[in-house]
């Protein structure tokens, strides 16, 4: 039933609905699905609220206020429905009060009050951890909660007690078609939200953490899986494209998403032209910089590594004719600075060195020894590695009163 | 950590023969150097320096090509957008990313961009300087 009852609920949902006949077929499953509902009262008792008392009435009043108004094929009806169905779902405290005559087939409210007391209740049904109350109307004794976006860790709490809850509960209907264990967000029902919050972050942690998703449709929108996985991924490229704002200079003011491209391509463009003109500058430079400090300042504990490095270097890089005492210092010097899981990739992909190398060595098979002496008191200048951290206080004093060098000193501005 | 990497390969670069190459051959070495530094620095985990590292390693003419099998066109995205094509041509490694990705990693990449240029900025302006003072 309830593998049978997906696809009819999705299409319900689809908002297509436009003869009556499907209408009415949409009730009658929407009957059963109330009686299954009925049959299987396993609803946790929770805070001591229920569908019924959300609205305010009594179970019966309910279902004639849903009997009253006929059905209809308003556009707004099936997401209005939707809305009601998914928090009949997803609120488990819709508990079994809700008893429908037999007889009647619950039809969708076409009334707007109705529904928007609904899907004002329905922000209450589905969200458990109340950061905030959202505008005004709704009585206190209901706590209106919402996703703040800047309270991740309310998400991943928020969907584990509904899913916890109640997992036989869901039916796989609407939810297993909706969530189906991939990047689907959370989002408020509020009304008239605004669509671009950023959810970026609640989506990853959600991501992260939880097999299902639970995902509420925006009022007045489509509550189709697939234009639910549209509008998540749209959202995801609104974050996206805001960060790429936020670096490119001048581009927070830009509106429209294609002023934006436009400008961080031509961002990217001018950068690749500077990178090459900056290139040719330091050829035209190059001979009258002195690079000697980085003899001092690259060669780290050089014995030690010697053995187990040149035999790591054997294996993976291809026989150079250069000296291997650069290679051991390079190593080292690379041992030395990356984090440790860099160091098997940069083992395998031989590093930039070899590769910058590469040319040197078909250009000129035979060239003078590398300036890389294979000892040395000098630790690294730019000392990243928290464990030599320590060592490194003493001997960069040492090393930054020895260096006259006015690029070593820049580049120690520049970090 | 680019820095020391940029200025070993720098360094290198000057090493091959100072008298012998022409400064445009250096250039086109000194730019290939600092991709690659860039690359490398970046780290395995980023789409864009791995495409960049596997294009400058494929240039010392390979014949041999590793039987490695090596997943490449997931989808090639059919670009409506001339802008977004644009990007992809821009970004290396951008042919093969969903949008979303591709984005991502524009993003990192012009970061890493931005920091290499000023990296070169400042060992040009420091040389120029110290030629400027004799």
């Amino acid at each position: 039933m309830e593998s049978a009852e997906a696809p009819q609920i999705s299409g319900v949902r689809s908002g297509s609905s436009g003869t009556c006949a499907a209408e009415i077929a949409e009730s009658l499953r929407f009957e059963e699905e109330i009686q299954s509902l009925i049959v299987h009262p396993n609803f946790e008792a929770s805070n001591g609220s229920s569908f019924t008392a959300l609205l305010g009435l009594s179970g019966n009043q309910a279902a004639e206020l849903l009997h009253e108004h006929g059905l209809t094929a308003a556009a707004s009806s099936p997401a209005g429905a939707a809305e009601m169905w998914r928090l009949r779902l997803g609120g488990d405290r819709a508990a079994g009060e809700l008893r429908l005559p037999l007889g009647c087939s619950p039809t969708f409210p076409s009334d707007a009050a109705i529904v928007e007391s609904a899907a004002r209740f329905s922000v209450f049904a589905s969200e458990e951890s109340p950061t905030s109350s959202s505008g005004g109307g709704i009585s206190p004794r209901l706590k209106v909660e919402q996703l703040d976006p800047d309270s991740p860790p309310s998400v991943p709490v928020l969907p584990s007690p509904k899913t916890k809850r109640s997992p036989a509960k869901r039916k796989g209907t609407c939810e297993k078609s909706k969530a189906r264990g991939t990047a689907k967000k959370i989002k408020r029902t509020e009304e008239k939200k605004d669509p671009t919050k950023a959810t970026a972050t609640e989506e990853d942690t959600a991501d992260e953490k939880l097999p299902y998703v639970h995902v509420r449709a925006r009022r007045g929108q489509a509550t189709d899986s697939h234009s639910l996985a549209e509008r998540a991924r749209r959202e995801k490229i609104n974050a996206r494209m805001k960060l790429l704002q936020e670096l490119v200079p001048g581009c927070s003011k830009i509106t429209g998403t294609a002023l934006v491209l436009d400008e961080i391509i031509n961002h990217v463009q001018s950068l690749q032209r500077q990178v090459e003109f900056l290139s040719m500058r330091l050829a035209a430079v190059n001979p009258c910089i002195d690079l000697s400090f980085l003899d001092h300042i690259l060669s780290t504990q050089c014995e030690p590594g010697a053995g187990a490095a040149n035999g790591r270097e054997a294996l993976a890089w291809n026989p150079a004719p250069w000296s291997p005492d650069s290679a051991i210092a390079g190593e080292d010097v690379r041992r030395l600075l990356l984090p440790r899981q860099y160091q098997v990739w940069h083992l395998d992909l031989l590093g930039p060195q070899q590769s910058s190398m590469a040319w040197e060595r078909d250009a000129t098979p035979h060239h003078n020894a590398l300036p890389f002496p294979g000892t040395g008191t000098g630790t690294s200048l730019f000392g990243y590695d928290s464990t030599n951290s320590g060592n490194l206080s003493s001997d960069s004093v040492a090393l930054n009163s020895e260096l006259t060098n006015p690029i070593a000193k820049r580049l120690l501005e520049f970090y | 950590m680019v820095a020391l990497r940029f200025l070993r390969a720098l360094s290198l670069v000057r090493c091959s023969g100072p008298g012998a190459r022409s400064p445009s051959y250096r250039a086109r070495g000194i730019r290939r150097a600092a991709y690659a530094c860039m690359a490398a620095s970046a780290g395995p985990r980023r789409a864009w320096s791995r495409a960049l590292l596997r294009k400058i390693r494929r240039r010392p003419g390979r014949g041999l090509r590793r039987p490695r099998a090596v997943i490449r066109r997931r989808r090639p995205v059919g670009g409506g957008d001339p802008l977004e094509v644009a990007l992809r041509r821009l970004v290396p490694g951008g042919g093969c990313m969903e949008y979303c990705r591709l984005l991502e990693e524009a993003a990192d990449y012009v970061k890493c961009l931005a920091m290499q240029v000023r990296l070169m900025q400042t060992i040009v302006d420091s040389a120029s300087h110290v030629n400027s003072i004799d």
